[in-house]
Order: C-alpha cells, then structure tokens, then sequence
C-alpha cells in the first residue's frame, strides 16, 4: 500500500518534469508555445481562385486551335467565338462540307463536346469532368505559386491550405506589411509578350484606327503608360496589341532586379530553351517592330526589337528599387493561373499582439491569484491541496500545448483561466462530498474514500458536457477561436486528471490509511 | 470556512416567480433586438474594421471628409490617439480594409509620392532593403550584411511595438545597434508617417452570411447534443429541461447583449458556446444527487421534495463553483483589455443564469414533465394517489407544493 503511494507520486513527478521541460524556453526553441496570429501580429487571409479565369483560358484556346487546325488541314478558317466561360461557337464558312470541321473537332478537341445551335453553328461545350481537372489543377497551381512568393518573402511557418469552394486559406503570422505581402501574393503576374500593331496613342480609339482593317479583329486594346524624352510619366496611352500570344512568363527561367543605362533598376530575365526558340522566332522575324510586354493587362513597356534575341532580355518599367524586387520575386516564383478575390482578411499589427498578450497574461493572473485566495481561505489545508492540483493542470496544460504546437491565443489565454476556474469545480465537487461524509460521522479515510468515488461520476459528466461543446466550439471556430477550442479541450482533460488523481495522492501521502488519522483541514 | 451547510431552502416553491422573471428579462431583450435591429459585427454582416493609432492628434475632420460611408470613433482613451473605423459591407467582395488605409495613407501623408521609407507604416523589409541598398556601413552585398540589416530593422519595428507609434524620427534611429551612418541615412531616405495600423479586417459578404450559418447551427447542435448525452445518461425528462435550461442560458445572455447593445460577433458566439457547456454542469450535479438519492430514499418521496433536497445538498458547491469561475471572468472583465471585454461580459451573465436556472427553470420543467407522464418520478411511483388529480391540470402543477410535507433530510 505505503509502496504504491510513493509509485503514484513518482508518476506524477515524472509526468511534472515531462511537461515542465517541454515549456521551459531554450536556445533552441525560444518560444515553446508559438503564439497565434492575434498575439504576435499577422495576417489571415482567405482568397477564392477564380477558377473560372483558368477555364475560359482553355476554352480559348481551344478556340485558337480548332482555327489552326482547320487552317494546316486547307480548310478556310471558322470564325469563333466564346459564349461562356465552358463554351464557344464556330461558325463554318458556306461551301465547306461541314463533315470535314466535324472530323477535326473529333481529332482535336476530345475535351468539348459538340452540338449545334438554331443558326446551324458548331457549339462546343467542354466537358464537365474536363472543366472540374483544371479547376483542381487551377488550385493545386495557385497553392503552390503562391507558396513559392511567400517562402521566397522570407514569412516563417506559414500555413497555405486549399479549401472548399475554390478557396485558399492563407496564415502569415509575424507579417508586418500586408498591404505589400497581399500585393505579391495577389498580383497573377500573366506575363505576355505581344506585337505591337498601328501606333500607340492617347486614347484607345485612336490606337484602334491606327491598326489597318484586316487586323481589327485580331487586336486588343491595353493601356500603359506614356513617357516624355525624359522617361517621366505624363499619362497613359493606349497600345493594339495582337491577339496571339507567342510567349508568355512560363517561358521564363528566371528573373531578377540590375541595373539600367542611367543606373535604374530593370529587370532581367532568361529563358527556358524551349522559351528561347519561341523568343528567338518571335524576335528574328519581327525586327524593327514593337514588341508589347504586357503584365495583366497592362503594358509596361513597348521597346523596338532591334534584332533577333534568344535566351535573355530586360524588362525596362518605371520602378522604384522595391516595385522592381517585388516584380522580380514574382516572375521567378510563376505567375498564378487565376486571379485571386480577397474574401476575408484579418490582420494584428505588431503593437496591438504586444497590448493583447500584455493584458491577456495580467487578467489572467489576478485571476488565478484571486482564486487560489479563494480555494485557501475556503478549505484550509484541502485548499493547499486544491492549488497543487491547479499548478500542476497548469504545467500539463502549457505542457500539452508545446507538444501538440498548439498555438496561443487571446480568447487562448481566456481559456485557460477559464479551465483553472473549471478545474477548480472538481476540487470542490469532492470536498463538498469529503465535508457531507464526515458530518455523517465517517472518518477521515473513509470520508476521503467515499468522497472521491462518490463525485467521480459527477466529474465525468460534467467534463463530458463541457467537451462536448468545446467539440462544437472548434469545429465552428477560425483562428483564435480555434485556439480557444484546443486550450479548453486540454485544459478538460488534464483537469480530470488532477482533480482526481495528483489531488487524491496528495491525500493519500498526508493522511496515510496506517497513521489512522483523526482530523483534516477541509 | 463553510457557507450554506444543512439548507432547506424551499426552491421548488418560487419556480414560477422564476419562470416569469426569464421570461419578462427574455422578452426585454427580444424586444430591445427587434427596436434596434441586432447589432451584428463584421464578421457576420461583413465589411471591414480598421483601427489606427495617430502620430498626432486624430484628424477626426479630416477622416470624416475622406471616409463618408465610414463609422468613425474613438478607440481606447484619448491619449491613446486611436481610431476605430468602420466600413459597411459594400455588396461585393475585394480588399476593402486595405483599398481604405492605401487611400489614407496617400492623403495624410505628404510624403507617400517620394520614394522614402516610412517607419511608422511600412515593415521591417523595407527598411532592410533600403539599408541595405545603401549600406551605410559599407558591409558589402553578402548575406551577413543582408542579416546585420534585417536585424536592425527588426530592433526598430520592436521598438515601435513597444512605442505604439514612433512620434519623432530620433525615437527610431536610438536603438542600440544604429551606427551614426545607418541614423544619418534614415533622417535622409525615411520618415515618421502619420499613423500606423493597429488592426484590419475585411469579411466579404459571402464569408459573413456562411458564418452567420454556421453560429446558428453549432449553438443549435451543440445544445440538442448536450440534451441527448443527459438523456442517456439520466433520462428524458432530464435532457429536455437540460434543453429548455440551456435555452434559457442563451436567452438571457442574449437579451443581456441587446441592454448593454453589445456587438454580435465571433467571440459572442464562441461564449455562447461555452454557456451551453458550462452552465449545463450545475444541473448535472443536482440530477446526479437526485439519482443517487434516489437509490438511498427510504420513504416516499414527490419529485419536489427529491429535487429541493438535491439542490439544498449542492449548493454550497454550485456557488463555490461558480462563484471561483465568476471570479476568474471578473478578471477577464477588469484587466483583460478591449479584445474580450463582450466575450467576458456574456460569459459572466451566461454562468450565472446557467446557476440561476439550475435552481428555478430546471425543477419547473421537471415537474411539468413530470405531472404530464403521470408522476412517474416520483419514488413511490406513478401508482402513488397524488397522480392521479394531476390529469385534470397538466402542465401546471399549483397544488403540488402546497401539498408537500416538510421533511427530514433522507441520508
């Protein structure tokens, strides 16, 4: 008996060091308990990928496709167009048998399925499951894009997950710049490189009447920005461009920031191999020509191709040494294949994660004081009691927080005074009964005894009601909430723990079975 | 010390009086809620919160020219110079926080079109970088300088934290490790812009509407979920007044909201929560000693009498244990800061009406039920002579307690 004692307390010593060690802050690990985005400063961000930017890219492509298809096949082109974001009509020319765009639909755009409209056009419409792949690609592609842009911005330990309904769910903590981080991890950096058609000029009909007639239809309009002999910006102008889009950032192998002629930053780039054929094409046969490169739609400059260029080039824009790193860092991590709509954003800005964790860790301080106060002037010697459980439900709760790397946070703090506050119930719910058996004339030992057994379903019960809606708590929670949930549900289960068994111990080692005591302070 | 040892406190008797308090406190709120609209936060209406905290004065004019649709007041105390801004949900997602602190930003500082640095809005990489592009300390271009930078730009951000707002350039360029070259470069390429922001958030409308969702339905589940696990453990009559208490609980925390015209927001629903835990336990306990009791009782006892000899039992542990988490809430309330002081609020009223209903609203339910179902719980049992009056008047029993017999406390 006397033996099994000293086992249970050697039990709880070790489980002591074991969690003690865990929340004492080392060199190596200087934050045990990593604290949430409310209490260090950061930004949670929830983005939706507009899938649909990814498909229509497809379904014009397609488009593109089946034209030059048709085209290599001597067959006179049809004249496409997108219905929606999965459709596109083609209306074949008169005197075509139409047998023979049907052969090539079949060969070449397994993707679509075709039908025909009132007027007699092709309508081809993409497949469900086809759509549904690329909208998983599009996402997969968008996570890991933006992964890249925030490891290569340096932000540690952030958590970039997909969810459902197209959404990534972004955490940044330590982020002290969202407006500048939600600028590189929002920008979808569709690089082009486009030739220039008519003269650019200062509003987009103008630059529309400059392009000759047959080339109207193959134009599109971007505005960019216009510059006096000096390179200051005086306003923007309006650029035709082609349609046709011969080379595009994925052609880039990588980017970075040098310097300019008169020492500005600019930024330089090379190709892929297979980039730099398509480059080298593109450039070859088009010397003396302008040649647009267009970042999302707009145009940031138009040089003259003044010869053939394969592997490398420069990308000249009016940037500030930070527009052009950021730029930079951009390119090189890959452009997104959809553009990105914030659906919510939280951010804490370094000063008030100081504030909140200061009058966190103060409340709850004068909280637990005030308690402990509370538990000795109540029970006496049981009180002493009572608080080593609670010191010890403190340690294991810190403890299971470092190891689980449960994150700390504000409603976090709350929560675990509020299991304190909880944990004391336990204690209470035994000493009441210890108190109601011995004034039924029980001794201390048997009074000890039937109290513990008698309140322990109690115990589970009320713990059980409380899991259940921490349970609630956390699957309905985001962040902090979340947090709260976790430090509660520990909290719960390491205060069954020592309400019932360190504080039964400690009972046992005061008020041994064989010294058959006679008094206790409760 | 003991308090409340060998009551006999009559509850049983003012269930009704109780009954109609919660009702008119209930009603109270539901009619302040239906007069005022119910005040939802961002994080369900959506739209966006941004605090700021001034270099100067608060230009309060000045925001309220440049911000029409905004809500704009004090944040904290006056000395504090902060601004809580509130923007109404525009009808369409986008970044509404930020579109709002770059137009800001771009009028209240003069200096936003230069290219310089400011200490007080933009991070810690931007002064690296601008350090070391310059490298006033002539450390070269190699990771060590890039890393001696970051962390000197890392001191002046912690300062900042510590500060709340730079209010001089000289506040920034004293922390320890600045060189007089790195200080002289900094009053040259940066200044003190004149706010700094504290916090922003943006929820799009469609996040707010699916956690506007998703609030009902945890509060919903959570409680028929409790009534289910005191079911089984108990019985049906229990988990339904377990049902009808935690219902009242949110009741009164909600109506008490509508009074103090608290803001609907996550951590409201994140408290509520924990009233349908929390103060669920109290009723517990009594069931529990009514069950053993029970199992003890000798003589014939009505389910009054068992349930006012429960409570009289647990009461000085229901009110220790309340009264040690009240405690603890009051600290919250006092010392805890803006950030929780809702939370903490409903909490309080949450625990103590879960205290307040495990003695009025639970024996009330209970004894309705109980004359329904034909006394079943009652010891002696259905077959008992009191039973059978009681079909004449369901559900309101006025002459059970009339009828009770004081009696000894059955141990």
């Amino acid at each position: 008996m006397n033996k099994n004692i000293w086992l249970k307390v050697g039990l709880i010593g070790f489980i002591l060091v074991l969690f003690a060690i865990r929340i004492i802050p080392t060199k190596a690990e200087p934050e045990p308990i990593k604290r949430g985005l409310d209490l260090k400063g950061g930004t949670h961000l929830v983005m939706r990928v507009n899938v649909g930017d990814a498909v229509r890219l497809e379904t014009d492509q397609a488009a593109e496709m089946f034209k030059s298809q048709a085209t290599k096949n001597n067959l006179p082109a049809p004249t496409t167009r997108r219905v929606d974001d999965l459709t596109f009509s083609a209306v074949t020319p008169a005197g075509v048998p139409t047998t023979e765009y049907e052969r090539l639909a079949k060969d070449y755009l397994p993707a679509f399925d075709m039908s025909r409209n009132a007027e007699g056009a092709m309508v081809f419409k993409m497949k469900a499951a086809n759509a549904s792949s690329i909208e998983r690609d599009t996402i997969d592609h968008a996570v890991e894009t933006i992964r890249n842009r925030v490891d290569a911005l340096g932000v540690t330990e952030p958590i970039i997950v997909p969810e459902s309904d197209n959404r990534i769910v972004i955490q940044l903590p330590g982020v002290d710049d969202p407006a500048r981080v939600k600028d590189i991890i929002k920008t979808t950096a569709q690089l082009q490189f486009r030739l220039v058609e008519g003269t650019p000029a200062a509003d987009d009909k103008t630059a529309l009447a400059s392009v000759p007639a047959p080339m109207k239809q193959d134009v599109e309009i971007f505005p960019g920005t216009r510059e006096d002999e000096l390179g200051r910006a005086t306003g923007t102008e309006y650029y035709a461009v082609r349609r046709s889009v011969p080379v595009t950032g994925t052609d880039l192998k990588t980017a970075r920031v040098q310097k300019g002629r008169l020492g500005e930053p600019v930024i330089g780039f090379s190709m892929t191999p297979d980039g730099a054929r398509k480059f080298g094409d593109l450039t070859g046969n088009n010397v003396g020509r302008a040649l647009a490169i267009v970042l999302d739609n707009k145009v940031v400059s138009a040089p003259r191709i003044n010869s053939r260029i394969d592997d490398s080039g420069v990308i000249e824009g009016r940037f500030s040494q930070q527009q052009a790193s950021d730029l930079a860092l951009i390119l090189r991590s890959g452009s997104l294949p959809a553009s990105l709509t914030t659906l919510e954003e939280r951010t804490v800005g370094p000063s008030l994660g100081r504030d909140s964790i200061r009058q966190g860790v103060l409340a709850s301080l004068i909280g637990f004081i005030a308690l402990i106060a509370a538990v000795l002037v109540y029970y006496k010697g049981a009180g002493i009691n009572a608080v080593l459980a609670l010191l010890l439900n403190l340690i294991i709760l810190l403890g299971m927080m470092a190891y689980f790397h449960a994150t700390l946070t504000l409603p976090g703090i709350a929560g675990i005074i509020l299991t304190l506050g909880m944990a004391v119930d336990s204690n209470v719910l035994v000493f009441e009964r210890i108190r109601e058996e011995l004034r039924d004339g029980k001794t201390v030992r048997a009074a000890i005894e039937q109290g513990f057994q008698r309140a322990f379903g109690t115990i589970i019960d009320t713990h059980m009601t409380t899991i259940i809606s921490a349970l609630f708590l956390f699957q309905f929670g985001t962040g902090p909430i979340k947090g709260f949930a976790v430090t509660l549900l520990i909290g719960l289960f390491a205060s069954v723990f020592t309400a019932f068994f360190v504080s039964r111990v400690i009972f046992d080692v005061v008020y041994k079975p064989q010294d058959r005591p006679a008094e206790i302070s409760i | 010390m003991q308090i409340f040892v060998n009551t006999k406190y009559d509850f049983v008797k003012w269930r009704f009086h109780a009954v109609a308090f919660s009702i008119i406190f209930a009603i109270v709120g539901a009619v302040l809620f239906y007069k005022n609209g119910i005040n939802w936060g961002i994080d369900f209406a959506g739209g966006a919160n941004i605090v700021l905290k001034f270099r100067d004065a608060v230009p309060l004019d000045r925001l309220r020219t440049d911000l029409t649709d905004a809500s704009i007041q004090q944040y904290g105390k006056p000395e504090e110079r902060s601004v809580l801004i509130r923007l109404p949900q525009q009808g369409r997602e986008g970044d509404y926080a930020g579109q709002t602190v770059a137009k800001l930003y771009r009028d209240l500082n003069p200096e936003a079109a230069s290219n310089k640095v400011d200490l007080n809005f933009n991070g810690k990489d931007r002064i690296a970088d601008l350090l070391y592009t310059a490298d006033p300390d002539h450390k070269g271009t190699n990771d060590d300088a890039r890393k001696a930078y970051q962390a000197l730009a890392q001191e002046v951000i912690a300062k900042r934290s510590e500060l709340g707002i730079f209010t001089n350039i000289n506040q920034a360029t004293s922390v320890a490790n600045m060189t007089s070259a790195d200080a002289a470069l900094l009053h040259d390429k940066s200044y003190v812009g004149s706010f700094n922001v504290l916090n922003q958030e943006t929820v799009g409308p469609q996040v707010g509407k699916e956690l506007q969702g998703k609030a009902v339905w945890a509060v919903v589940l959570s409680t028929l979920a409790m009534g289910i696990y005191l079911w089984l453990r108990f019985d049906l009559m229990f988990g339904v007044a377990a049902i009808v208490c935690i219902v009242h609980d949110i009741a009164v925390s909600l109506a008490f909201l509508a009074m103090i015209n608290g803001e609907f927001s996550l951590n409201i629903v994140a408290a509520l929560l924990l009233v349908v835990g929390y103060s669920i336990n109290d009723t517990v306990v009594t069931y529990d000693r009514v069950r053993e009791n029970r199992r003890k009782l000798k003589t014939r006892a009505t389910l009054e009498e068992q349930l006012n000899l429960a409570m009289n039992q647990t009461l000085s542990r229901t009110i220790l244990t309340s009264g040690s988490v009240v405690i603890v809430l009051i600290s919250l309330l006092l010392f805890g800061g803006k950030v929780i002081h809702e939370f903490a609020w409903i909490l309080l009223v949450g625990v103590l009406a879960g205290t307040y209903s495990t003695v009025t609203i639970v024996p009330a339910v209970a004894i309705a039920w109980n004359n329904m179902t034909g006394r079943k719980h009652d010891v002696a049992g259905p077959t008992s002579q009191r039973s059978r009056s009681n079909n004449e008047e369901p559900p309101s029993p006025p002459r059970a307690e009339a009828s009770t017999p004081k009696r000894r406390r059955a141990v």
